[in-house]
C-alpha cells in the first residue's frame, strides 16, 4: 500500500514536472518580456510590447498546458481565468487572446507573425520561435 | 418581430464574414432551479413550488471586428421569466481611440454596481445571484454613450468610465412593472485594483419619472389630492421629473484563496413617495481548488423621517365657514382621512429586510460551474421569514 502511495506521489510529481510551460514569441521580436508583462498581456491590461508594437496574443482551448499557464504565470485557475474574461467579453471591455486548437498551431502562428506571443508545453518548442520564459 | 431581428442579425453575421470582418460568437447560459419554503410569500420571485424558469436564461453575443479599433456588438438574451422571448440587451458600436481609451455608443446596461454590467453572467461570480438587497434596483437598459479610460497609476490598475444616456421602459419601483423613464443619465465610475485588492466608486444622476398607474390605490389618492387642490402634496407623491441620485461604494479582496467583498449603495428620488434607501452586503468566501464556499450577509435600510408624514391637514374650512374632515367623503364622518391614506402609501414603500446566504460553487468543467445557495430573508417590519434554496448550472461558451 505504501509503495503504491509512493508510486502515485512519484507519478504526480513527474506529471507536474513534465508540464512546464514555455512562453514564445517570433524570433524577430526584440522586446523585453518578463512574467509580469506576460500576465498583463494575457489579462488584457497591456495591448503593446515594450517597444510599442501591438500584441497579437494566442492561447490554447483547454487542457493541462492551459491550466499550467494560468496557474504559474497568472496565478489563477483556468476557471478563474475564464470567469475573468467573461466579465470583459460580455460588457464590451475586452477581447481575450484567441484560443487555438493545438500547440503546433500556436508554434506555427508565432513563427509566422512578428507581433505574436503564445505558450506551449516546453517539450513542444521548436527552433522556429524564440523562448522568453519557462514557468 | 423578434424572430425576424434574430434572422437579420444572423444574416449580417454570415454576410459579415464575406466582407472580411472578423466575427466572434460568445454566449452564456444559466439553468437555475429554486423553491421557497413559505407557501404564501414570494422570495426572489420563487414560490413553494419548484421553478426552473424564474432565473434561467440563455444569451448569445455576436461581435464583429471591423478593424482599426472599430467593432459592433449585439447581445441577445432570452430569459425564462419572459418565456425565453429573445431581446437585444446590448447593441452598440465601440471605437478604440487608443490602447487606453474606448468610446461606445448604443444600448448598454447601466453600470451602477460592481456586478451590474455582467449581472446575468452567472459564471463570472460565486453566488447563484448577486445579493438582491443591493441588486434589486431594476431599470431598463439605457441608450447612450460610454467612455472608458484605462491606465496604470504606479502599481494600481485604474479604469474610469463616464456614461451619458436615456432609458425608457419597465422599472421595478412600486409594483413589479412600472412604466418610467430616466432622462439625462450622467454617471461616473472608477475602479482601482492592485494585486489582491479592488476598490470601486460609482455616482450617477438622472431625471426620474415613474408612473403610479399600476397601483390602483395610488391612482385614487392622486385624484383625491388633485380634487382638494393639494398640489404640493401631489408633487411629493408623484415620481415626476424628480432628481434621482445613485451612490455606490465597493471593495473586493482575493488573497490566498480567501475572498472578502462588499458594497454599499444609496438611492434617492427627491420629492417622491420613494424613500431615501441604502443597501449593503458583505460576503466572505474560500476557494479550495475547484470548490468555493461562501457566506453573505445583506440588508437594507430606508429612511422614514417623521417629517414625511401628516403633511395633509385633517380638516378643511369651507367657504361658508364650516369645518369638515378632509376625507374621501366629507359628508360621511367614517370616511378615511386623506392624511391617513397618504401616510400609509408612504409607509408601504418602507422595506427593512436582512438576508443570509450560504452557498458553494463547484467548477466541474472548464466552461461550466455548478452552484447551490440557501438564503434566508427576515422581514423586520412584518417579523416574517422565508427561505429559498436554488441550484444552478452556469456556462460560458
Amino acid at each position: 500500500m505504501k509503495k503504491y502511495f509512493a508510486a502515485c506521489m512519484f507519478l504526480a510529481i513527474s506529471v507536474s514536472a513534465q508540464a512546464e510551460v514555455t512562453v514564445i514569441v517570433n524570433p524577430s521580436n526584440g522586446a523585453t518580456i518578463d512574467k509580469d508583462a506576460i500576465a498583463k498581456i494575457y489579462l488584457g491590461k497591456t495591448k503593446s510590447f515594450s517597444d510599442g508594437t501591438k500584441v497579437n496574443a494566442v492561447g490554447l482551448n483547454s487542457g493541462s498546458t492551459v491550466d499550467e499557464f494560468t496557474a504559474n504565470v497568472l496565478g489563477k485557475s483556468s476557471s478563474q481565468y475564464k470567469a475573468y474574461w467573461s466579465k470583459l467579453i460580455f460588457t464590451g471591455k475586452g477581447t481575450p487572446p484567441e484560443a487555438l486548437d493545438s500547440e503546433q498551431a500556436v508554434i506555427d502562428f508565432v513563427a509566422a507573425n512578428a507581433d505574436a506571443i503564445g505558450y506551449v508545453d516546453s517539450s513542444k518548442v521548436t527552433g522556429n520561435v524564440k523562448v522568453v520564459g519557462k514557468f | 418581430m423578434k424572430k425576424r431581428l434574430l434572422a437579420v442579425a444572423l444574416c449580417c453575421a454570415v454576410n459579415g464574414t464575406a466582407f472580411g470582418a472578423d466575427i466572434r460568437i460568445n454566449g452564456f447560459a444559466s439553468i437555475v432551479a429554486g423553491k421557497a419554503t413559505d407557501d404564501n410569500m414570494k422570495l426572489f420571485d420563487y414560490e413553494d413550488d419548484i421553478s426552473f424558469s424564474n432565473e434561467s436564461m440563455v444569451a448569445l453575443q455576436i461581435t464583429s471586428d471591423l478593424g482599426d479599433g472599430l467593432s459592433a456588438t449585439g447581445q441577445l438574451v432570452a430569459r425564462g421569466n419572459e418565456d425565453y422571448d429573445a431581446e437585444f440587451a446590448w447593441a452598440y458600436i465601440s471605437y478604440d481611440v487608443s490602447d487606453n481609451l474606448r468610446i461606445s455608443a448604443g444600448r448598454m446596461r447601466l453600470p451602477l454596481f460592481r456586478y451590474s454590467d455582467f449581472i446575468e453572467v452567472g459564471y463570472a461570480y460565486r453566488w447563484v445571484r448577486p445579493p438582491t438587497s443591493v441588486y434589486s434596483l431594476s431599470t431598463p437598459a439605457p441608450t447612450g454613450i460610454s467612455v472608458l479610460y484605462t491606465s496604470t497609476l504606479g502599481s494600481w490598475d485604474s479604469a474610469i468610465q463616464a456614461v451619458y444616456g436615456r432609458a425608457e421602459g419597465d422599472f421595478k419601483a412600486i409594483t413589479n412593472k412600472d412604466d418610467g423613464k430616466l432622462n439625462d443619465i450622467t454617471g461616473l465610475n472608477w475602479t482601482l485594483s492592485k494585486d489582491w485588492l479592488t476598490l470601486r466608486a460609482s455616482y450617477m444622476v438622472g431625471e426620474t419619472t415613474i408612473s403610479l398607474n399600476n397601483s390602483a390605490s395610488l391612482v385614487g389618492l392622486s385624484t383625491l389630492l388633485k380634487t382638494y387642490g393639494l398640489q404640493e402634496e401631489l408633487n411629493k407623491l408623484a415620481i415626476d421629473k424628480d432628481d434621482g441620485t445613485f451612490l455606490g461604494l465597493g471593495f473586493a479582496i482575493d488573497y490566498n484563496n480567501f475572498l472578502l467583498d462588499g458594497e454599499y449603495t444609496e438611492i434617492e428620488a427627491k420629492d417622491s413617495l420613494l424613500p431615501e434607501q441604502s443597501q449593503y452586503y458583505v460576503s466572505v468566501g474560500y476557494r479550495m481548488q475547484d470548490w468555493t464556499v461562501h457566506l453573505t450577509y445583506e440588508g437594507n435600510d430606508d429612511k422614514h423621517p417623521d417629517s414625511r408624514f401628516n403633511k395633509v391637514p385633517a380638516t378643511i374650512t369651507l367657504a361658508n365657514g364650516a369645518t369638515v374632515p378632509l376625507s374621501t367623503d366629507p359628508s360621511n364622518p367614517n370616511a378615511p382621512l386623506v392624511r391617513n391614506l397618504l401616510n400609509s402609501a408612504l409607509k408601504a414603500t418602507h422595506v427593512d429586510t436582512s438576508t443570509l446566504t450560504i452557498g458553494a460553487r463547484y467548477d466541474f468543467h472548464p466552461s461550466a460551474a455548478f452552484k447551490i445557495d440557501w438564503s434566508r430573508q427576515d422581514n423586520d417590519l412584518t417579523n416574517q421569514d422565508n427561505d429559498v434554496i436554488a441550484v444552478a448550472i452556469d456556462l460560458v461558451f
